[in-house]
């Protein structure tokens, strides 16, 4: 019995997915792709010129990072955009300093982005997270939908050295810093 | 050589930068503009259908329709049941009604449904018992307001507001795809319905329809006779058996939207067994009670520079329609014996016209105010009154619709409501709105009922809200025109219950997902109207005030699952004005406890259990059965989704432990409480194209 039982949570951990909020997946993968393009620095940041949106999820996610793959593909696919996007899914056991990034956007994890987050701040690489709560582990931007959709930043984990973004973006961006957290 | 490279790198780099730079500039602010408008968008969407209902002035839970379909629910009524501070209360009619905070269980019409924005109480209850078995496949989201605090358009909510979202809701890139549903349960019951949208460029038609059926009948007795109801002659002619409380009902829905016109029609025919008997005495099995609905709304809805303009009208149409056996053989009225019984067909038609006029102007800075007026004619448009011989007893029925009715047929009534609400955005964390109604009815006037509420954003995780709201329930039909009946006696000078509601919130966000919403109340209404059989004619009988609080999460335990809880406590005194005497709250659960889990085991397959904890219930003072004892329910639900093929297969069992769910009779007619269905089982089998 104990041994089915194992079976089958083995299983399940195989097979499962977070429910995410449909309309929070959407703004921020209308969204995030922009911010991307407000860095005066994103030219050191191209991969074989292209940016690369690297979408890093738990196993179980794989078809929402996918949907949001397509969605972001479809978006700029015809785009009279400076630089052609490209869509990197990578799972977060696979993410290593091998991987191609000119921006992360992690969807939830149980468990620990540190190295995730220490390697794009030092690579500069933009970051940005599905969970606001992911701001306090060292990402850039994060989305909500309150009374209006806001779009936080905490500063505090801002390279200016690799990432100098117009400064435009900070009138429109609330700031989360470390007395918020 | 080398540093000549170096060199030429460089300053092509530099070339390259500058142009990069220029270039970016004028991207940079085309850039902004639009992810300053996809906000807007985004938000525009958020709104409207609640998903940033933490940072709304009122105190509101939002259910999703694909959520509770995980959850086995079957209609409204279950739906509502997981919602903190409802309870569900019932009559001799079976004409359920949530109760809200503890609010005047003994009436209906404390709390308004709308489907997609359309009032659908009846005028006859000021009920909506007919909506609640509106099979849940066929809503999207169920917004659910607690308190007074969410209307200042001229539509009163009193002690709350329901508000069903269909599938007619359509957002571009949030399409919903067309769906087919069967399902079959205990009591035999069967329902098979579909919707389907329709589109071009500029038309949009939406469809739903639902047929469904079941023989539900449930125990009962001994019936009212045995409380000398029909006179102490009468009292061993009273029966115990099964009520019958079958269902057998089909909808049509339509929504037409063109340009910026909208059309929202809906076709209601709702019958079913007539339970417990309008005269108290356990009925037939094929008796029975049809309350159809049918409404028609026309919308213009315009958007000229800093101007919102909307003009709406429509007509409503309901009925009280009941026919059935209201006495048993050998019953003797005044020593004229009915040797068949008594018979009876009773039918009350109602039309409802309204118009209403609203403009929003968001022209001055943090500002945006709305105002318009809103006017109604209510009337009763048809009455029959027929009833077994009352001279010499024979079961034959007679008509005495004019000579002894049931109802007044010529009641009407015109209402008139102005309204001025401002929506201030001090900065980005702190917004207030203010406001008032102001009614004026042909019978007795609401006034003037102001509103203040106040959203404060102390961080991303942090929300505090107060509101302060006054607000009305206009008399029901039934409780102004009912005559020549023992049970019910109607009074047209009878002023409308008023609540003067003070509620806090506080609302803790713990991730995206998930968050920790408790509020405070503290409600004080006014002439709440109440009759009983001892006073059958309805009276402003007493004030009540009522507080309490409630505490609701929503959120996970893992990545797997989704965890949702909710408890309520509610308390209070009523003071009774005749009797110059205040008793406790009557008839009302001082704990609710509500929860659900749901376990995601993929996109695939999901199980969930509901849990849902109704406290005990004291009794009205005079009445001396013991208290009304608390329940717990225990539902589980497996539900299987077949991605390829896009269709979903749900079996759900509720009440997993045959627990005895019963809602309280009123004093003086049934002596047992009525009792609820015990386990039950549906499956449910949905297809989406």
């Amino acid at each position: 019995m104990k041994k089915i039982a194992l079976l089958f949570f083995i299983l399940v951990s195989y097979v499962y997915g977070y429910t995410y909020n449909k309309l929070l997946l959407k703004a921020q993968a209308s969204i995030f792709p922009k911010i991307i393009m407000l860095d005066k620095k994103l030219y050191e940041k191209l991969v074989d010129g292209k940016i690369v949106y690297t979408i890093v999820y738990e196993k179980n996610d794989y078809y929402t990072a996918s949907e949001i793959g397509r969605f972001i593909e479809a978006n700029y696919k015809n785009a009279s955009t400076k630089y052609a996007y490209k869509i990197n899914l990578v799972e977060f056991s696979e993410f290593s300093s091998e991987t191609e990034a000119t921006a992360i956007y992690v969807l939830n994890s149980n468990n620990q982005v540190q190295e995730l987050v220490d390697y794009a701040k030092k690579k500069g690489i933009i970051t940005f997270a599905y969970d606001i709560n992911y701001l306090k582990s060292g990402f850039l931007f994060s989305l909500m939908l309150e009374k209006s959709a806001v779009i936080y930043l905490n500063k505090d984990n801002l390279n200016s050295n690799k990432i100098d973004f117009v400064d435009s973006l900070y009138q429109i961006v609330n700031f989360l810093d470390k007395s918020s957290g | 050589m080398k540093r000549n490279i170096l060199f030429t790198l460089s300053r092509r780099s530099v070339m390259l930068l500058m142009l990069y730079l220029t270039s970016l500039g004028a991207q940079s602010n085309d850039l902004l503009e639009s992810i300053s408008s996809e906000m807007k968008q985004f938000n525009e969407v958020a709104t409207t259908t609640k998903q940033n209902e933490n940072y709304q002035p009122y105190i509101i839970s939002v259910f999703q329709g694909e959520e509770l379909e995980k959850l086995g629910v079957l209609n409204l009524k279950e739906a509502l049941l997981l919602v903190p501070g409802i309870d569900m209360t019932t009559d001799n009619f079976n004409n359920q009604t949530p109760i809200f905070r503890g609010s005047n269980s003994l009436s209906y019409g404390q709390s308004k449904l709308f489907i997609d924005g359309v009032s659908v109480n009846n005028l006859f209850f000021d009920a909506y018992s007919e909506y609640l078995s509106f099979p849940i496949e066929m809503i999207k989201r169920i917004e659910v307001v607690r308190g007074p605090g969410s209307k200042t358009n001229g539509i009163n909510a009193y002690a709350g507001s329901i508000n069903v979202i269909t599938y007619a809701e359509d957002f571009k890139g949030f399409e919903s795809s067309d769906k087919l549903v069967f399902k079959y349960g205990s009591s035999d019951y069967k329902m098979g319905g579909f919707f389907k949208t329709l589109k071009t460029d500029e038309l949009k038609l939406f469809i739903d329809f639902f047929y469904q059926e079941d023989d539900k009948k449930l125990p009962s007795g001994p019936d009212g006779l045995s409380r000398g109801v029909l006179g102490a002659s009468n009292i061993p002619l009273s029966r115990s058996g099964d009520a019958p409380v079958w269902l057998k009902d089909y909808s049509l829905g339509l929504s037409l939207e063109y340009k910026d016109f909208s059309i929202k029609a809906r076709m209601l025919e709702h019958e079913k067994g007539s339970a417990y008997g309008i005269n108290l005495a356990l009925p037939q099995d094929s008796d029975r009670v049809k309350l159809p609905s049918y409404y028609l709304d026309l919308d213009y809805d315009k958007k000229i520079g800093d101007f919102e303009l909307n003009i709406d009208a429509g007509i409503k149409y309901d009925a009280f329609d009941s026919y059935s056996k209201l006495a048993p053989d050998d019953l003797n009225l005044s020593n004229i014996i009915f040797y068949d019984g008594i018979y009876g067909e009773h039918f009350a038609a109602q039309r409802t016209l309204y118009h209403s006029f609203y403009i929003k102007y968001d022209g001055f800075d943090k500002h945006t105010i709305t105002t318009g007026y809103r006017l109604i004619r209510e009337e009763t448009i048809d009455m029959i009154s027929k009833l077994s011989n009352r001279a010499t007893g024979d079961v034959e029925l007679v008509d005495y619709s004019d000579t002894l009715p049931f109802f007044d047929k010529n009641a009407k009534r015109n209402i008139f409501i102005f309204s001025l609400q401002d929506e201030f955005w001090l900065n980005n964390n702190l917004s207030f709105i203010y406001g008032f109604n102001y009614e004026e009815t042909s019978y007795k006037d609401a006034g003037v009922e102001p509103r203040v509420s106040m959203v404060y954003q102390l961080d991303a995780e942090n929300i505090f809200k107060a509101i302060y709201s006054r607000s009305h329930r206009n008399t029901s039909w039934q409780e102004m025109f009912t005559m020549n009946n023992l049970a019910r006696v109607g009074n047209t000078d009878l002023q409308p219950e008023i609540v003067d509601a003070f509620e806090a919130a506080y609302i803790k966000k713990i991730s995206n997902d998930s968050h920790v919403k408790t509020n405070l109340f503290y409600l004080l209404n006014k002439d709440q109207i109440y009759n009983s059989s001892t006073s059958p004619e309805y009276k402003n009988a007493m004030d009540s005030d009522i507080y309490g609080f409630e505490i609701e999460y929503k959120g996970n335990i893992s990545n797997l699952d989704q965890l949702y809880l909710n408890y309520s406590y509610v308390t209070g005194e009523s003071y009774i004005k005749d009797e110059y005497r205040s008793e406790s709250l009557s008839n009302v659960a001082h704990h609710l406890a509500k929860g659900y889990y749901i376990y995601n085991i993929g996109r695939k397959l999901s199980l969930s259990t509901t849990v849902k904890y109704v406290g005990s219930k004291s009794r009205v003072s005079g009445d001396t059965r013991e208290k009304v004892k608390a329940y717990s329910t225990f539902d589980t639900a497996m539900r299987y989704k077949n991605i390829k093929h896009n269709f979903s297969l749900t079996f759900s069992i509720k009440n997993i432990f045959n627990s005895t769910v019963k809602f309280p009779s009123a004093i003086n007619t049934y002596l047992q409480d009525y009792e609820q269905e015990r386990r039950t089982f549906l499956v449910t089998l949905k297809k989406e194209f």
